[in-house]
């Protein structure tokens, strides 16, 4: 009886209840994130702002290496994750941002600049915390093969499942990406839609009119390179215009250096030019005539 | 060659360089420590693009021993193959919600901040609303209802702080812009009261010259005009003038005659009236350095007469 009851159960099942398990098992999307040691405050908040609207992640203990990062796929998969963001954070200053898909998938690097977290008080909206958000991509992204293989990747990490488990109904924030000065740019904006409560000149035609705040936190990415596996593998892409942060702070030292040294340069030079002026002696010179 | 060989040699170059130029090569460990496969030779050499490395710091050329030749890496085959695997099929838009603006996003200067964030405004914008119409075409909820409450991104307390922060911006700015305001109205205001009192010095001085010219009046014509209050208060407002004052004064037969100068008064006049005493008083001027000696000592002086008991010459 209890089998003849389970096999129609199961019957009933897959005819009405598969639309629902097939959307789940279509974009089934889970991100790891980790970082390494050696955060700085302005990293762990970034980090924490991600972990409040990717509902579909799951926050790690820190990485002690930096080098040996095949072990994160290891971790990935103990988590049962298919996504993982990783910070690599170098002399407690310079922010490395890892993405990869994790079983062996493409991964890349990113360098993180003008990095401002959601604490800002500047940043004035707010939204639902783990609500699903819009995607916003650049036309930029279609325009070479690198763009848009990044475009993927972004698109497939960020983007919040339909039924995650901590995600919320409604639609209240836009992430957008844009590709400007070959950098990623990153923002994210609360949507407001305007009506008799937030505005109070609203008639029946701007009723509904969207306006965007700006919520956080805001970096701006630059590729490093991309790699075919995950955290490793052979390099695919990489980024001809992307200048080391520390050859940077070297290059500023050495200017400071150079004043110094181009004094003394010339104290030098000038030295040997009077040596070899003062070779004739004339007639007339102290020595000849003082004799 | 060998492709063992060339990578070898690659490998030597590459520390060579590192000596002198340090690049990128924080990933190269990383990669090299993972997989060292065929493969990865092979994307070394078939590149579809063979681009030089910039030397990015030959201003200095001492520090700079071997200039980095090394291919850049960009297999525009496998990365399409990679973007093509990597694609979810089959889902509706919104699984996915994904949204590509229409336009690229183009910055003229990466530094002009706002034509920089107002370009990003818009291309979110534009997603916002396209992706506004997808979601409703496709059943589900956009509008989040002013009454649903659920745990936000940012905590109350901290939206709290960001509010007070407006205000006080707000309120700064208000009161700046009263105390300018207040400063202005104070040097309006000064100048107002400056004016007013030099009127109301006027009027005085005004009544005080009536009020004498009344009572000369009274005094000179007290016996002959009998003069009642009414007709008093029209001949005060009738001369008003001072000149027509004195002209009335003297139509009346008035002994006194308007104050006149005195013979004190008009010396000192001639010495310091109307802006002092005259400059090249003593200096020479062309008659007098023309004329030539006639210079009389006595000249001016009172011929010295002798009075009383001296007695002349003759009579001595």
């Amino acid at each position: 009886m209890a089998t003849v009851f389970k096999a129609a159960e199961k019957a009933i099942a897959k005819s009405d209840g598969s639309s629902k398990t097939k959307d789940k098992r279509a974009n089934k999307q889970r991100v790891m994130l980790l970082s390494s040691r050696g955060v700085n405050f302005r990293h762990r908040h970034l980090l924490t702002d991600l972990e409040g609207f990717l509902p579909h992640s799951k926050k790690d203990a820190k990485l002690d290496t930096k080098n040996n990062l095949y072990v994160l796929n290891e971790l990935a998969e103990l988590n049962n994750c298919n996504n993982a963001i990783f910070f690599e954070v170098r002399k407690r200053q310079d922010l490395y941002l890892w993405m990869s898909k994790t079983p062996n998938g493409p991964s890349v690097k990113f360098h993180v600049q003008n990095l401002h977290t959601m604490d800002e008080l500047k940043m004035t909206g707010n939204c639902l915390k783990g609500s699903r958000h819009v995607l916003s991509f650049d036309k930029t992204f279609d325009s070479a093969p690198h763009w848009s293989l990044l475009k993927e990747l972004l698109a497939q990490v960020f983007n919040v499942p339909k039924g995650s488990r901590r995600s919320k109904p409604f639609i209240d924030h836009v992430l957008s990406f844009s590709i400007v000065d070959n950098r990623i740019w990153f923002r994210n904006y609360q949507i407001v839609e305007k009506n008799q409560l937030n505005t109070p000149g609203c008639t029946t035609l701007d009723k509904g009119d969207i306006s965007l705040i700006e919520i956080g936190p805001r970096f701006c990415l630059t590729t490093i390179r991309i790699f075919e596996g995950s955290f490793g593998g052979p390099t695919v892409f990489e980024n001809p215009e992307f200048v080391h942060p520390n050859f940077i702070r070297a290059s500023v030292r050495k200017e400071k250096l150079k004043k110094y040294q181009d004094r003394q340069k010339s104290i030098e030079t000038r030295k040997v030019r009077v040596k070899e002026a003062e070779g004739q002696e004339s007639e007339l010179s102290d020595k000849r005539v003082f004799e | 060659m060998s492709p063992v060989a060339s990578r070898k040699q690659l490998r030597k170059s590459k520390k060579a360089a590192k000596v002198a130029s340090p690049v990128e090569e924080v990933v190269e460990p990383v990669v090299e420590q993972v997989e060292e496969e065929e493969d990865d030779i092979e994307e070394v050499l078939e590149n579809d693009e063979d681009e030089e490395d910039e030397e990015e710091f030959s201003d200095d050329e001492e520090d700079v021993v071997v200039k980095e030749q090394r291919p850049l890496y960009n297999d525009e085959a496998a990365l399409t193959r990679l973007a093509n695997d990597l694609k979810l099929k089959d889902l509706p838009w919104i699984e996915t919600m994904v949204v590509t603006s229409s336009e690229p996003t183009v910055v003229a200067d990466v530094e002009d901040e706002m034509a920089r964030e107002l370009s990003f405004y818009q291309q979110a914008l534009e997603a916002a609303n396209i992706a506004r119409d997808l979601v409703n075409q496709a059943g589900d909820a956009f509008t989040r209802p002013d009454d649903y409450f659920a745990e936000m991104l940012k905590s109350d307390e901290h939206m709290a702080k960001v509010r007070q922060r407006l205000l006080d911006e707000t309120a700064r700015l208000k009161a700046s812009a009263d105390a300018k305001r207040q400063r202005n109205l104070k040097k309006f205001g000064k100048k107002v009261q400056v004016e007013k009192q030099l009127e109301r010095q006027k009027q005085k001085t005004d009544m005080l010259d009536k009020i004498k010219l009344l009572k000369r009046k009274r005094k000179d014509g007290a016996g002959g005009d009998l003069t009642l209050d009414n007709d008093f208060d029209i001949a005060l407002e009738n001369t008003t003038d001072k000149k027509r004052a004195k002209t009335d004064s003297s139509q009346k037969g008035s002994k006194k005659d308007a104050p006149q100068k005195g013979a004190k008064r008009a010396h000192k006049d001639t010495k310091y009236g109307m802006g002092g005493k005259k400059r090249h008083a003593k200096s020479n001027t062309a008659e007098s350095s023309g004329a030539l000696g006639g210079f009389n000592k006595m000249k001016g002086k009172p011929i010295y007469k002798a009075k009383g008991k001296t007695v002349g010459k003759a009579k001595r």
